[in-house]
């Protein structure tokens, strides 16, 4: 349970103050509504590229990190296909100068040339550290395309490939600067060690000046339902198979999207799990499997991916994966569904241990529509019955709509 | 009219407050030590044992011992195990280092009367069955050879054995036929001798009833382990400075490993060469990122860092690097290096650094879970809450001379091993 107070500035800006006094310390987190989907297919990679610009100074400060640093406080931020996420936490007598750096980025960035060179390199390295230069680290590259065909999902947000990230410019830059970081684009939630009357003080001061603007509405195109399974084999110089099935499911807006992710929990939810005890430990046909949802804002999907192990053909350990599934489709034990409720249960205590957790859930419940949403999770899981994952698991665990992404490895040449 | 060029006044405290944590002792003789705070009703058991890898001599038989402890115990199957955990949320989380292994218990306040007996069986009757053994094999071979197709991985273990040497458990790099030399009979005997007989130290941190207290409590004494406090720690020579080159074909990246045998926590000059490694490479906006990342973009991440252990520690500097711009960031590097034995840290820098490291520690004990975590280090290395006081008294006091003068002691290229690993 996180208690907060909620109120939205004269710009649009929507603010959520969680008082905590036992912490000498204050999380500060501005998420904007801005993500991967919202990029030109010809210009991926950019919500990401623009975070990373995100510190290179803004119009009236010539750094971000150093008087952070001098104040005492860290930062770092985040991009997803959905949104964009920066946060900080900073000793509560110097929370001010949050408010100083982040409403000075809002207002408007510093956009020197150098900036962006510096930024574009350093984003093509963490692209080949992360993406390229490790076994399987492409997989999203390829999985994406293969499950999507018009949706920007079909993209990660790393980028398409790394000419779109070398190829960007500043006025690029700045277009979409004006287009999403505005104050009517954004939550602010504090936590910890700040009242709700200093809060607004502050934001009176520092956010209330920056104009709101005019946002264009989104318009993404549908994913069509897919009709036939899709298959993609990768050759590699990896050292053993892997395997990774991608299915269509229902959004996060979705009444649907609770039972949806418990259905991921009964396959793979700790190790008693469905998928990790039948196929890890009785048959041995994986040394690792896993499934999770990835909860996106638009149509989303469910994940299955497993490390096969040496020497079996993958398309035995596949089959064995269905079977898994089928088993599902007749039914859950009462124990079963007990299970997966206690442990979204717990997940969720340890998922507000944390000042800067705690702001980052209640902006991202708020994003959803409601922070209040945020305490509202332990009830929605406990309404969910076997009925509603069953139905779920029959209709979108099916190979109609699954992709399949293989790595062979080299014992297969 | 706001102006928004001037920062806002800042405060930096003079001193701060560290909760302290309430020690007792078991029937045994056995520290126990808890920390009873926190809004959400949750409860972590750390166990600590004296079965980290210097208490072996096959290389690999630590951290399986303490892999394998909650696969299958008295009656119980590893499946009936796990099913009992998952059945109320609890989890466990193992970990096996140089000198202690951990085993700790992550729980809620509401499910706490059903994990402790899971608890009670994993600690006392593990059955190390072969058919888990079979399949731990199969999944420690994979994932060595998938780390060995990673530059990083390759890196930082040839790094730590030209640091170590082969002798050393830190040192010593991992191989397939390791795996194969496992039985039961190994892990039992070092499970009787490192678990049951070195209980070192308990913990518990969480929202924590009377009576969820004194139910842990008694769950621990019941276990009857044998307390031992030996800081058993193998001895390190200390070897010749070296560079080497690793050829991994086709790698679009190089990583880079940098650093020296250093020493613990308790060395005269810790708290120097603590604060001389930030401006280093110890924070966003140290040299290293600033010149290497944000400055020529050679790599998405570069840092710096003092890996203690109770004995001993080592110094590392550690990146990943486009392959074309490897020599560069190397010459990079060295020139940082360099610059903070030759120039004083400017005034506004070190301000920067002290107060950056002063809300840094201030995070650092911020919730039940990070103030047991530090309690722990610590205990385990028979400090007091007084090294933390120290360390926010020297950051207030230390001058730029006396960083120059730490470096000069211990940034002697010269005394610097490298590990390249690149095309």
């Amino acid at each position: 349970m996180i208690n907060f107070e909620k109120f939205e500035l004269s710009n649009g800006l929507t603010v959520i103050v969680h008082e905590d006094k036992s912490t000498p310390l204050v999380a500060m987190n501005i998420l904007y509504k801005v993500g991967a989907r919202d990029e030109d297919p010809e210009q991926t990679g950019f919500a990401h590229l623009f975070e990373h610009l995100m510190f290179g100074g803004s119009i009236n400060i010539p750094s971000y990190d150093e008087p952070l640093q001098k104040a005492g406080g860290e930062n770092n931020a985040f991009t997803n296909n959905d949104f964009t996420n920066y946060y900080l936490t900073i000793p509560a007598a110097n929370l001010e100068t949050g408010f100083w750096l982040e409403s000075d980025r809002m207002l408007s960035l510093a956009f020197t040339e150098k900036s962006l060179e510096v930024q574009r390199n350093v984003v093509v390295e963490e692209f080949r550290q992360r993406y390229l230069n490790q076994p399987y680290g492409d997989a999203w590259l390829k999985l994406r395309p293969l499950a999507y065909k018009v949706h920007p999902y079909q993209w990660a947000t790393i980028g398409k490939e790394v000419s779109h990230i070398e190829n960007a410019t500043l006025q690029d830059v700045k277009n979409f600067f004006k287009k999403w970081y505005a104050p009517n684009n954004a939550i602010l939630t504090l936590a910890g060690n700040c009242s709700v009357e200093t809060a607004k003080e502050l934001c009176k001061k520092w956010f209330e000046p920056i104009p709101a603007v005019n946002l264009t509405e989104r318009n993404l195109p549908k994913e069509p339902k897919q009709t036939e399974m899709r298959r993609l084999e990768v050759k590699a110089d990896v050292p053993s198979d892997q395997l990774y099935l991608a299915f269509h499911c229902c959004s996060r807006y979705d009444k649907d999207f609770y039972a949806t992710d418990l259905l991921s929990d009964v396959l793979s939810r700790g190790k008693s799990s469905r998928l990790y005890q039948q196929l890890v430990k009785d048959k041995k046909l994986f040394t690792d499997i896993g499934a999770y949802m990835l909860g996106d804002l638009d149509e989303s999907l469910i994940l299955i991916e497993g490390k096969v192990s040496d020497g079996l053909n993958p398309s035995d350990a596949e089959e064995a994966v269905f079977e898994v599934i089928e088993e599902l489709k007749k039914g859950i034990s009462d124990k079963e569904l007990d299970k997966i409720k206690n442990k979204a249960y717990s997940t969720l205590l340890f998922s507000e241990m944390s000042i800067a957790n705690k702001a980052l859930n209640l902006a991202y419940y708020e994003m959803l529509g409601d922070a209040e949403i945020a305490n509202q999770q332990e009830t929605i899981y406990n309404s969910i019955k076997s009925s509603d994952i069953l139905n779920i698991a029959n209709s979108i665990l099916t190979k109609e709509n699954c992709s399949v992404l293989t790595y062979l490895s080299n014992h297969h040449a | 009219m706001l102006n928004r060029n001037n920062a806002p006044d800042l405060t930096i405290p003079d001193s701060l407050l560290i909760p302290e944590a309430v020690t007792s002792q078991l029937k045994n003789g056995t520290p126990y030590i808890t920390i009873n705070s926190g809004t959400q009703e949750v409860i972590k058991i750390d166990l600590i044992f004296e079965a980290g890898s210097v208490y072996s001599s096959h290389p690999i038989i630590a951290n399986t011992c303490n892999r394998l402890i909650e696969e299958g115990s008295g009656n119980y199957s590893s499946a009936e195990i796990a099913e009992m955990l998952d059945q109320y949320g609890a989890y466990f989380v193992t970990e096996a280092g140089n000198e202690f292994a951990t085993i700790s218990v992550y729980t809620t306040g509401k499910f706490i009367h059903q994990t402790l007996p899971v608890l009670k069986t994993i600690l006392t009757e593990p059955t190390f069955a072969s058919e888990e053994i079979e399949t731990y094999k199969m999944q420690g071979k994979q994932r060595l050879a998938i780390n060995l197709n990673k530059v990083d991985f390759l890196a930082r273990r040839n790094f730590l054995n030209t640091i170590y040497g082969d002798n050393h458990p830190i040192g010593i790099m991992s191989k397939m036929e390791d795996f194969d030399m496992l039985s039961k009979e190994k892990l039992l005997e070092f499970y009787h001798n490192n678990y049951r007989n070195k209980l070192r130290a308990v913990f518990v941190g969480g929202k924590l009833s009377s009576e969820h207290e004194s139910a842990i409590k008694n769950l621990i004494e019941e276990l009857n382990f044998n307390h031992s406090n030996t800081n058993t720690s193998s001895e390190i020579k200390l070897l010749n400075p070296k560079t080497t080159y690793i050829n991994k074909k086709d790698s679009i990246q190089a990583a880079i490993r940098i650093g020296k045998k250093m020493f613990n926590r308790k060395h005269k000059d810790y708290y120097d060469f603590t604060i001389l490694n930030t401006i280093l490479g110890g924070y966003f906006g140290s040299r290293l990122m600033s010149n290497i990342r944000e400055d020529k973009g050679f790599t998405y991440g570069i840092g710096s860092g003092l890996a203690t252990d109770i004995n001993d520690g080592y110094f590392f500097i550690t990146t990943e690097v486009g392959a074309n711009v490897a020599n560069d960031a190397l010459k990079e590097i060295y020139f940082e290096v360099e610059r903070l034995q030759n120039e004083l840290v400017p005034e506004e820098e070190l301000t920067l650094v002290k107060n950056y490291l002063f809300g840094s520690f201030q995070r650092s004990i911020d919730g039940v879970f990070a103030l047991s975590d530090r309690h722990k280090t610590l205990h385990l290395n028979n400090l007091t809450t007084e090294h933390y006081l120290n360390y926010i008294s020297r950051l207030k006091s230390i001058t730029a001379e006396e960083i120059r003068n730490c470096a000069k002691k211990h940034f002697e290229k010269a005394s610097f091993s490298e590990v390249v690993v690149g095309p």
